[in-house]
């Protein structure tokens, strides 16, 4: 808390600092919780003036209680939705991308998470017109794919590279190299606040699991710490600055072996606030088949247990945009 | 910062006025304030920025002064061989622009060059699962001979590193290869006239082939992974390395190993050095890799080894398998293709297209695993 001194309010001269450091009172916090009848006594100074003076200060240092409604319309006016770009992942996700929010998508090797993510920055900077930080950390980034899902949404050129020029990608493969990334965004976006545009919208890691694995388990416990700090840099990104970050996460199996559950553990699971599963599809049997089960298991908005179905490989281009805003309203 | 001299850090002054206070230690004295006079040698920082109220900066003049401290202290240090200090951020067009000049190495099988969009990929881990003497390991030797393919005939005029854990690599088989690479190259040649073909080819000959694969042995996974953690140096020395092998990841990694935390561990930790490498270095790692039995409800399915997590380590994932006489690849995994099978068959000459063009109903109802088991079981 703040220290005492001179200039500090209205009412707070040099003299009355050193005598309050006499009576070891140095701090905000020490004269909000002295008797001020006692050090008015010892320290001859008037009492109306000291409970003055503290009533100014606290008023000064202490937090703002928000009222619901206040806090409603905050959010109303600082919080954006963005379509992934995919009909039934909207529906899923309760029509997109909230900011603000950390997104998780989970899902065995081979089931589409990667595929999903280049559709979702593909539909940002393209749609939305949106900058995206992608962050990739297992080569799973390929910019002839998000060309291809350009090129499905439109055939202007000039539009398709203008959309990759929004589109940045970060090669980073171990977990302190992602941190250092993570603060550096979080510098640069705090001195850019004033301009609006060019900042980054969303931010997608591919994947979390692949540089957090090589450091947990075993009798070192730094694995979890690390994790633990790179779940905050992450929620901060996305509370104070605005932006939707969207992770990948592997799955393993359950303790008995039966069933899979996705990686990194319980502590992780309170990070992201939604949570999707992607599965193949049951039943359809041959390869080669690209359909792909969306599975919503937590949320803070809709009932756990939605299932839709998505095609991985015509991702985005059934839904044309002129029925999102439909939806999204 | 090392001390030497305060006025070479160009911001000196300006910490100065700002930061409250900024505390240097050396190993063994006592803690002292380094914004005193500085001293020679190495020091550790402990930076404490405080904004309002004691210093009266705002918090974006902190962020400001962390950010050029932080510059000014990886300026200083020195840098190490291969490792960039700030992580290169680049727009996807520059990425895109990127994988058009990047060539692929081929592998002869015209229609296993297709599936994977060219041939194996640069930059990016590919990993080849399959039961043993489907022809993993006849696949990696072809492609090291594969990458040393002058670029006017397609290649990537590249060297290969080939780390081997198995034992299986045999030198005659990879001369026949070689030789059979050079025969076809002279057939193409004899079309083309000029001169830059016909000096190419006279480079690419048995002892320069075979002399640009460098090989090496591993017997346990401690001399794999001090292999791959020193392959950097390595590969700085040798700069027209463009391809990886490990022929055999799963072998060192399947026996002796109690504590099967640990063994996720390096596999994860094994798998992220090896994409770093692929993305600083621009080369093409292959992994072989074993399968194994897996009992799910009742039925057998012969699955990758090294376990679930290990599913998600390669960028890339091709599994080589039999159906009656003929070998299939079928790739599984990929960023950019879609999931096909391919027919393939190994000849005196290496890895080629099939023969015979296997009728597409037989191809269709046998891809998946789990089917395939259960028709042997109503067969039995």
């Amino acid at each position: 808390m703040g220290v005492l001194r001179a200039g500090l309010c209205p009412g707070l001269t040099e003299e009355i600092v050193q005598l309050l450091k006499g009576r070891r009172i140095k701090t905000v916090a020490d004269l909000a919780a002295a008797n001020l009848e006692e050090v008015a006594q010892k320290c001859s100074l008037s009492y109306k003036a000291l409970v003055a003076l503290r009533r100014v200060l606290l008023a000064q240092f202490s937090a703002f209680p928000l009222n619901g409604a206040d806090l409603y319309e905050e959010l109303k006016t600082s919080t954006a939705i963005l379509s992934t770009g995919i009909g039934s992942l909207d529906k899923l996700l309760d029509a997109g991308l909230y900011t603000g929010e950390v997104t998780e998508i989970a899902g065995g090797p081979g089931s589409g998470k990667t595929q999903v993510c280049l559709c979702v920055a593909a539909n940002v900077a393209h749609s939305l017109q949106q900058n995206v930080l992608y962050v990739d950390s297992n080569g799973g980034m390929t910019a002839s794919r998000l060309l291809q899902l350009l090129q499905a949404r439109t055939q202007d050129e000039e539009k398709q590279a203008g959309a990759l020029r929004r589109i940045q990608v970060a090669h980073v493969f171990d977990i302190f190299r992602m941190l250092d990334m993570l603060q550096d965004l979080r510098g640069a976006m705090a001195q850019q606040a004033t301009a609006s545009s060019g900042t980054v919208k969303v931010v997608i890691v591919d994947s979390v699991t692949a540089v957090v694995t090589p450091l947990l388990g075993g009798q070192q416990r730094e694995g979890l710490a690390l994790m633990m700090q790179l779940a905050r840099e992450l929620k901060i990104l996305a509370r104070d600055l605005g932006v939707a970050v969207v992770v990948t996460n592997h799955l393993t199996r359950d303790r008995d072996g039966r069933r899979f559950k996705p990686a990194l553990g319980r502590s992780w699971s309170f990070v992201p606030s939604t949570r999707i599963l992607l599965d193949v599809l049951e039943g359809a049997g041959t390869l080669g088949s690209s359909q792909r089960t969306v599975c919503l298991t937590k949320s803070p908005r809709q009932p756990t247990g939605l299932q839709e179905v998505i095609d991985i490989g015509t991702l985005g281009t059934e839904e044309q945009s002129p029925e999102l805003p439909a939806e999204q309203t | 910062m090392s001390g030497e001299s305060a006025n070479a850090v160009p911001h000196y002054h300006k910490l100065c006025s700002r930061v409250s206070r900024i505390w240097g230690n050396r190993r063994g004295q006592h803690i002292r304030s380094a914004m005193d006079k500085p001293r020679p040698g190495k020091t550790t920082f402990v930076i404490m920025v405080s904004p309002l109220p004691e210093v009266g900066i705002s918090k974006e003049e902190a962020l400001e002064t962390l950010q050029i401290l932080r510059r000014e202290c990886l300026a200083d240090k020195p840098r190490c061989a291969g490792t960039s200090v700030t992580v290169k951020k680049c727009t996807a067009l520059e990425l895109l622009e990127q994988e058009h000049t990047q060539g692929f190495i081929i592998t002869f099988c015209s229609a296993l060059d297709n599936i994977l969009g060219g041939g194996i990929p640069l930059t990016k881990t590919t990993e080849v699962c399959g039961v043993p003497g489907v022809g993993k390991t006849q696949l990696c030797m072809q492609l090291a001979v594969d990458v040393q393919i002058p670029e006017c005939f397609g290649g990537v005029a590249g060297e290969a590193v080939f780390i081997d854990t198995e034992g299986s690599f045999m030198v005659d088989r990879v001369a026949t290869l070689a030789t059979a690479c050079i025969q076809h190259l002279r057939l193409i040649s004899g079309a083309h006239t000029d001169e830059e073909h016909q000096k190419a080819l006279e480079d690419f000959t048995l002892e320069n082939i075979l002399s640009h694969i460098y090989y090496f042995r591993c017997h346990d996974y401690t001399e794999l992974l001090a292999q791959v953690y020193l392959l950097p140096d390595f590969l700085s020395d040798h700069s027209k390395v463009q391809l990886v092998i490990i022929d055999g990841i799963a072998f060192p990694f399947r026996h002796d190993f109690d504590d099967l935390s640990l063994r996720t561990r390096l596999l994860n930790g094994l798998a992220q050095q090896m994409i770093s490498l692929a993305n600083n270095y621009r080369l093409a790692v292959i992994l072989t890799n074993q399968m194994t039995t897996k009992i799910d409800k009742s039925q057998a399915l012969l699955v990758p080894a090294l376990g679930e997590s290990w599913g998600h380590a390669a960028t890339i994932r091709l599994i080589f398998h039999w159906e009656q006489m003929q070998r299939f690849a079928t790739l599984y995994k990929s960023p950019s293709q879609k999931e096909s099978t391919i027919p393939f068959q190994i000849t005196p000459q290496g890895f080629r297209d099939a023969a015979i063009t296997v009728p597409s109903s037989k191809a269709g109802a046998s891809l998946n695993f789990r089917k395939q088991s259960q028709e042997q079981e109503e067969e039995c």
